[in-house]
């Protein structure tokens, strides 16, 4: 479900194995509505998400980049997200300076067992990508 | 058709607008500080005060082009066929390089010999080197680092180019090299420009003997061949080289490319780019191997590739147009032409003396 | 005469090392180049002057197994000390000449105020000014005007770490706030014009990678993600979306380790301010995670660490 039907947007999320995979799963299972903006990409762990997976989405025809692992202090690694966090910040501080909204990206934690926290996550995001339009509305987008 | 005209300085801009109407015109404009050759459009500024930071090259070579769409196209009958539709485009428009040096015009004739005095033309190149036409200015000064005169050019020198012009005070003076370069000739904008051209051809004389040579009046540098073949030379002299692409992609000469595919589902594209010898991905095998592993291994491929390769491939003539710009926006200042004349024995010194003798066994190209 | 200075000090250092890095005349008298001197004959070439721009220090972890002498300004030096943080070179292995720096000269500015004429002629005084002769007269110009811009908010004229210091120490009276102010400006200007500036830049890239290869924090140089076909991180189409992405690896690859040398950008053929980015990220670096790049040898970068708990970190909202 699109926000608007004819004008669903790009949304790319990558999303840990154990915790936030897990708890997009259980937002299916238990059949929340969510917008389909989103295409998933399972990585192991947040700590996987190089800062450059989220500019390469960006440049190529992403308007939104959404990053969710495991909560601090419950990597399934135990530190993954700890480094992801820091690389996250600092990118999330550099789009700017680029001249990409800062709001095209988000990254946050959700756990296996929130489903609805992942509900709520996914519909928000798309609701504020949405609002800011698309990213590529002019722009060569190259395959 | 007028073989010579003569353009007013305050309507060069217009000639320029006027080569545009139907053709893709390619000329110097500035960007902040930097020259660059880009397509003109009336929002650019024309600067030829002096050479472009970049040759023309990418008019008629351009960085990256298509060679052909491809898709996959699976049978609906039989799930296991699949055919390619493949489209290739060879129509290409009428392009003007306008502002190109002698040195940048003089390396079109390099790439003639390679992709379309050949068995099998090259359908790219020679498609857009047919619709091309390229109006060069002389030069009055040489820029830091320019040596044309040594490897057989001059700032007035017309072979490659099809219309020359000539700054003179008040304003262009312009000669028609080529039947291409009469129709030029023909804009509005074109006086007649007889009266000009002893100012002119004085004026071309006077540059000539300002540009440096640094082999000598022969213009064949003789390379001597054990220098040339010993590590030690290129080890001691070439330590600096950061190994980038700088001299190759501003190099006018430079016309070694890479062919990759670019693929995604069912579509993809061939595409056709610049490499160059500085690169370590240019030589690397399949099996990991690399035999040109080191940064001064590289940088005497090209000297070779310009100096003796080329030349015994081709009559002696020199890969190289001496514009120059390998050794301006080189980032440490590496001299190809001081290289060459070390190589040519000229300077006994190299590797602390103990080559002596190699230095007296040279090899002259133009006997092999 | 401090050319006479260095080479008695180079010749000091000579006989315990396999190569000394230095500087000697380049292809004209406004370039100066490196040289790699294995001989004491060759010291006589060496040359000293605010020509002397090149970060020679970059050569060093590619020299790794070899006992180097090598000259550093006080900018140069922050590069040794990020190589330490990194475990890039030996310490031991590398003798360190130190120079006191009041500034070198960005040869493109000189270039731009004399039409880019060949030069005949360049003569420097006390004072630090610099007189480029052409055939069309001669130019004096104070330091001031024709440093590159990293030199005019310098707080680091003597080097941080050095084994012979040639010269006396100078002494910098500008604050870390003066060094990004230029960033601070940038960031204040509306996001449309960041994006079209930046388009704008990197769109005259060609790709020669000389900013990669002059980087003396790149280290991975011949296995570069921007050129593998596996992993196949962009493709050789010369469109801005590629050349962007590659401007975005070499900045990010670099984040809590650009030492600010400026060599990406003074050896760019394209004048593409590539040192800009990274000089965000630096500024941020610090604001998150107190950390600058090359000032102290024990530090550890902030991408190799994290802490449990991170003060400077706010959970972002929706």
């Amino acid at each position: 479900m699109p926000e608007i039907a004819s004008q669903e947007l790009r949304v790319v999320g990558f999303l840990c194995n154990w915790c936030s995979y897990g708890g997009a799963d259980t937002a299916g299972v238990s059949r929340f509505k969510q917008p389909t903006d989103l295409r998933i990409i399972r990585v192991p762990c947040s700590g996987r998400v190089d800062p450059l997976f989220v500019v390469k989405a960006l440049l190529n025809g992403a308007d939104g980049v959404l990053v969710s692992g495991c909560h601090p202090r419950d990597c399934h690694y135990s530190d993954g997200n700890f480094y992801a966090r820091r690389r996250l910040e600092m990118l999330k501080k550099l789009l700017p300076f680029l001249g990409i909204e800062e709001k095209r990206f988000h990254y946050t934690w959700v756990s296996a067992s929130e489903g609805a926290r992942w509900q709520q996550t996914v519909t928000d995001f798309t609701k504020r990508i949405h609002e800011l339009g698309p990213l590529h509305a002019k722009k060569e987008v190259t395959p | 058709m007028a073989e010579t005209g003569f353009i007013q300085k305050e309507k060069l801009n217009d000639f320029i607008k006027e080569l545009s109407k139907d053709a893709v015109v390619y000329a110097p404009c500035l960007e902040g500080d930097t020259v660059l050759f880009k397509a003109f459009d009336a929002d650019k500024t024309v600067c030829l005060d002096r050479p472009a930071n970049n040759p023309p090259k990418l008019a008629i070579f351009p960085q990256s082009e298509t060679l052909f769409n491809f898709t996959y196209i699976k049978d609906t009958e039989d799930p296991k066929k699949m055919s390619v539709e493949i489209k290739a485009n060879t129509e290409f428009p009428k392009a003007v390089i306008f502002g190109s040096r002698p040195c940048d015009a003089n390396g079109f004739l390099i790439y003639d010999r390679v992709y379309i005095d050949t068995n099998t033309p090259d359908p790219y190149y020679m498609g857009r080197r047919e619709k091309t036409t390229i109006v060069t200015l002389c030069c009055n000064a040489p820029s830091p680092g320019c040596f044309c005169v040594a490897v057989g050019g001059g700032p007035a020198n017309n072979e490659g180019s099809d219309v020359l012009i000539t700054e003179l005070e008040k304003g262009y003076f312009v000669e028609a090299v080529t039947e291409k370069g009469k129709a030029v000739l023909n804009a509005p904008q074109v006086e007649s420009g007889a009266s000009y051209a002893d100012e002119a051809h004085k004026k071309q004389l006077e540059s000539e003997k300002l540009v440096k040579n640094p082999f000598g009046k022969d213009c064949q540098p003789e390379i001597s061949m054990s220098l040339f073949d010993s590590d030690e030379f290129w080890e001691k002299y070439l330590s600096k080289c950061l190994s980038c692409g700088a001299c190759t992609y501003l190099c006018p000469t430079c016309y070694c490319f890479n062919i990759t595919d670019e693929q995604m589902l069912n579509n993809g594209e061939r595409i056709r780019s610049w490499d160059g010898c500085m690169f370590p991905h240019f030589t690397l095998e399949g099996s990991g191997h690399n035999p040109r592993p080191t940064k001064f291994k590289r940088f005497r491929n090209r000297v070779g590739h310009k100096f003796v390769y080329y030349p015994e491939k081709y009559n002696g003539v020199i890969a190289c147009c001496g514009c120059g710009r390998c050794i301006r926006y080189c980032p440490v200042s590496v001299d190809i032409s001081e290289v060459v004349s070390y190589l040519r024995g000229s300077q006994p010194d190299v590797s602390s003396g103990t080559k002596e003798n190699a230095v007296t066994d040279t090899v002259k190209q133009e006997q092999k | 005469m401090i050319s006479q200075k260095l080479q008695d000090a180079i010749a000091g250092v000579s006989d315990k090392v396999d190569v000394v890095i230095a500087y000697q005349q380049g292809f004209d008298k406004l370039h100066a180049t490196p040289c790699f001197m294995t001989t004491p004959e060759e010291i006589k070439n060496v040359i000293w002057n605010p020509l002397c721009v090149h970060n020679l220090t970059s050569y060093l972890p590619s020299l790794k197994k070899k006992k180097v002498a090598v000259l550093a300004k006080g900018c140069d030096s922050r590069t040794i000390l990020q190589f330490i943080q990194e475990g890039l070179i030996n310490r031991e292995n590398v003798t360190i000449i130190g120079i006191p720096c009041s500034g070198v000269i960005s040869v493109n500015k000189i270039l731009q105020a004399i039409n880019h004429e060949p030069v005949e002629d360049v003569s420097f005084d006390e004072k630090g000014n610099i007189t480029v002769k052409t055939s069309k007269g001669e130019k004096t110009f104070s330091l001031q005007d024709v440093c590159p811009d990293k030199c005019k908010t310098c707080r680091f004229p003597t080097p941080i770490v050095y084994d012979v210091l040639v010269g006396d120490p100078i002494e910098s009276n500008k604050t870390y706030d003066d060094a990004y102010a230029d960033i601070k400006e940038f960031e204040n200007k509306p996001i449309e014009e960041r994006l079209k500036y930046w388009e704008g830049e990197f769109d005259r890239c060609i790709r020669c990678y000389a900013c990669r290869n002059a980087c003396p924090m790149c280290v991975c140089q011949d296995s570069c993600i921007a050129e593998t076909r596996d992993p196949h991180w962009i493709s050789q189409r010369a469109t801005l979306s590629e050349k962007f992405m590659f401007h975005m690896i070499h900045a990010l690859h670099l984040a809590g380790r650009c030492v600010e040398c400026g060599e990406c950008e003074r050896v760019c053929p394209m004048n593409i301010p590539v040192n800009k980015l990274k000089r965000k990220i630096n500024l941020d670096m610090k604001e998150l995670y107190n950390y600058e790049p090359g000032v102290t040898p024990e530090d550890k970068p902030p991408m190799y660490t994290f802490n449990v708990d991170e003060v400077t970190i706010k959970e972002h909202k929706i």
